[in-house]
């Protein structure tokens, strides 16, 4: 008697879970991946939007990629920012998040909010107010030139080294206070003890960094890792709003071209689903390899 | 009974009047309230107020003209073309690859009753389709040569010189006026450059033939190519690095002595009121010193699939943008929009004097001058030639061996292609 009454409130409880993940698992198939499998068909396919075929031969979108200069350049920009910014981003947050998780910090909430409040700018604004800041007569010029660092104004966003590097100084300015907030609530859960720990033992300030602050935090750098290479490669709005890709595609993401070829000039939906596939793979194989890497298990 | 009986008719009476409401009206989207925007409200008031008092039209307005184009592009990938509405108006270098891609999407307008006589050839040329009639022509693209006769006369010139030159010798002029005035004569978005399209369609020359790229053998575009990067280097040409930095740093904020572009850029030019009386125009210079004359970007409207009443389009196209001089007038006067029509140019309105352009007839000279513009061949990938073309301008300018980089060019755009 008395077991059958827990087991009724066992399938109850089970019953109970699968109410509330229903409806999320409903719209992430529904919104997520019933268009990921259509993506892949039409991935197979060419010709005009209206008028899709299956192509011959049927991998034919996938190797024609390899011909492709402008896709081997964006793709080549975007593993630049990925490569330069990430760890910049990454190591930064990290510092920033270590010297506002001090104690006797005053107006600790103040600087935090103030190094976290370039995430509330929605990305299109804030690469429109970077553009003019780095406009040919924009501030960042006449700062430049009132200091008498410059004798000339710079064109920031027509050159493609200077180009590349705004979008990289934006990039870290928009992340780097998003990435400490993960951080500091990592911080947050280390025991002080510890801290205190390591000072009667009498390690510095850098060995108690290495030592104990980087292996505790593991589970969230890999964490942030895997969030900033996927958010990188999945670089879209800077690209679009700040240089346009330009100048010469020099600056242009493997986003911005995929949706290049499907929402500019002649739309070519079934090239552009493959390309979007070979991101996906990229993305995945890069989480992978950095779960594996993050992974403390034996 | 009765009464059951004159309610129903009544209810009937009603639904009638519903319906016919519903069926005297029309949607169209349009990108500009203060350009074709009121182009479009003069048509509605010249058609309700001459042919139909019940006719209304619902005029909606997009931030962009790519707006509409993605919307378009949008509805016909998808097949649902319930959003679009019955009339859309857009640029004319896209109805080719809309019809290729989108044939469901729009409706030809054969039996629509419109004069095509009356409209220049080359302005059809985009919106026919294998010999199928498909929009009507709202503004004129052709392009005006314009210059600051003020800073010409400084360095001893005037209009009169600038017509019928060789670019060549407008260099050898822009490099004077930028030594004496500081202003280059010439300016341009260098990542949608425009120039290549429209000095190679003074030349009477396309950048495709026979439905295929047509760069690096085409000796006459190599030349305009060089010239440009030239005029890049000698301060005589601006290449801004995007659109609102060719309209709002160049032209609005007063660096250029020189604008040469579709008519559709002279409310952009007359924000610098500073300037009014200064301007004139002219043809545009060739290789050769003949009179050049190219167009750019005009638009023309197109019924699409969604329309309900398409006798109601046709009618309403027909009579209004067909030829009818209100229309064209006020379109004019409350939208600075220069029509295609070539009897409706003859009226007052056309032939008047305009102050800004120092009281030159400006509005009867552009559609004079859009009656020589030469047609070339069109194409439907012609935004992914001119993206190819201006990277390659960019690269040149940075160094770029000329043939080198318009051959990276052509093999992008063929690559796009699928050739």
């Amino acid at each position: 008697m008395q077991k059958q009454k827990r087991l009724g409130l066992l399938a109850k409880q089970k019953a109970a879970g699968w109410g509330f993940l229903t409806p999320a698992s409903l719209l992430i198939f529904v919104m997520s991946f019933y268009p990921m499998v259509q993506a892949f068909i039409t991935s197979f396919k060419t010709g005009s939007a209206a008028r899709l075929q299956w192509a011959s031969p049927i991998t034919y979108n996938y190797t024609r990629m390899f011909q492709d200069t402008v896709f081997k350049t964006a793709m080549g920009n975007t593993f630049l920012y990925l490569i330069i910014q990430v760890p910049i981003m990454l190591i930064l947050a990290i510092l920033l998040a270590q010297l506002l998780n001090n104690r006797d910090l005053k107006f600790r909430g103040l600087f935090r909010t103030m190094i976290f409040l370039p995430c509330a700018t929605a990305l299109v604004s804030y690469a429109l107010i970077f553009k003019t800041l780095f406009a040919r007569e924009g501030l960042i010029n006449s700062m430049l030139m009132g200091l008498g660092i410059i004798k000339e104004n710079v064109d920031w966003l027509g050159q493609s080294t200077t180009a590349k590097a705004v979008i990289i100084i934006a990039l870290l300015w928009r992340w780097t206070g998003y990435n400490m907030v993960f951080f500091l609530a990592g911080l947050q859960n280390i025991e002080y003890s510890v801290y205190e720990a390591s000072t009667i033992d009498g390690a510095n300030g850098w060995q108690t960094f290495w030592s104990i602050t980087v292996p505790l935090l593991r589970p969230v750098i890999v964490m942030t890792g895997i969030m900033s290479i996927n958010g990188t490669l999945q670089l879209f709005d800077e690209s679009v709003n700040l240089t346009a890709g330009g100048p010469s595609n020099s600056t242009i993401t493997m986003s911005h071209y995929i949706y290049n070829n499907a929402f500019v000039g002649k739309a070519n939906f079934g090239y552009t689903s493959a390309l979007a596939f070979v991101v996906f793979i990229l993305v995945a194989v890069l989480a992978v390899i950095n779960l594996k890497v993050g992974d403390t298990r034996d | 009974m009765i009464k059951k009986l004159t309610a129903l008719l009544m209810a009937l009476c009603l639904l009638m009047g519903v319906s016919s409401a519903l069926a005297e009206k029309l949607t169209v989207t349009a990108w500009d309230a203060n350009f074709n925007g009121n182009a479009l409200k003069a048509a509605y008031e010249d058609y309700k107020a001459n042919v139909d008092p019940d006719f209304e039209l619902e005029i909606n307005i997009v931030s962009a003209s790519g707006d509409v184009e993605q919307a378009i592009t949008t509805a016909g990938a998808s097949y649902d073309y319930s959003n679009l509405s019955d009339i859309v108006l857009f640029q004319d270098h896209f109805i080719q690859s809309f019809v290729m891609d989108y044939p469901d999407v729009w409706m030809d307008l054969e039996d629509a009753g419109i004069n095509w006589d009356d409209f220049g050839a080359e302005k059809l040329s985009y919106s026919t389709v294998d010999g199928v009639h498909y929009g009507v022509p709202v503004d004129n693209g052709t392009a005006i040569m314009a210059y600051r006769v003020d800073l010409l006369e400084q360095c001893g010139y005037t209009i009169a010189d600038m017509t019928g030159i060789t670019w060549d010798k407008f260099l050898e002029i822009g490099k004077e006026v930028y030594a004496k005035t500081g202003k280059a004569l010439l300016s341009m978005d260098g990542n949608g450059n425009d120039l290549p399209y429209m000095m190679l369609q003074c030349e009477g020359k396309s950048q495709f033939k026979d439905g295929k790229p047509y760069i690096t053998e085409n000796e006459d575009l190599v030349k305009i190519i060089t010239l440009i990067c030239d005029m890049a280097k000698e301060h005589v040409l601006i290449l801004a690095n995007d659109w609102t930095g060719y309209t709002n740093e160049t032209i609005m904020q007063d660096q250029v002595a020189g604008v040469f572009n579709g008519n559709w850029i002279i409310p952009t030019m007359s924000q610098v009121t500073d300037n009014a009386g200064k301007w004139e125009i002219t043809s545009a210079p060739t290789l050769t010193g003949a009179e050049g004359y190219a167009a750019n970007g005009g638009s023309s409207l197109y019924i699409t699939a969604n329309c309900k009443n398409p006798e109601l389009a046709k009618k309403f196209l027909a009579y209004t943008f067909g030829g009818s001089t209100q229309t064209y007038d006020n379109a004019l006067r409350t939208g600075g929009v220069i029509g295609c029509s070539i009897s409706a140019a003859k009226s007052d309105v056309y032939t008047e004097g305009v102050p800004f352009f120092n009281g030159q007839a400006v509005y009867s000279k552009i559609v004079e001058m859009g009656a020589s513009v030469p047609i070339v061949e069109q194409n439907d990938y012609h935004y992914t030639c001119r993206t190819a073309i201006s990277n390659a301008i960019v690269n040149i300018i940075n160094g770029a061996d000329v043939m080198e980089a318009l051959t990276n060019a052509e093999n992008e755009l063929k690559f796009a292609m699928g050739l």
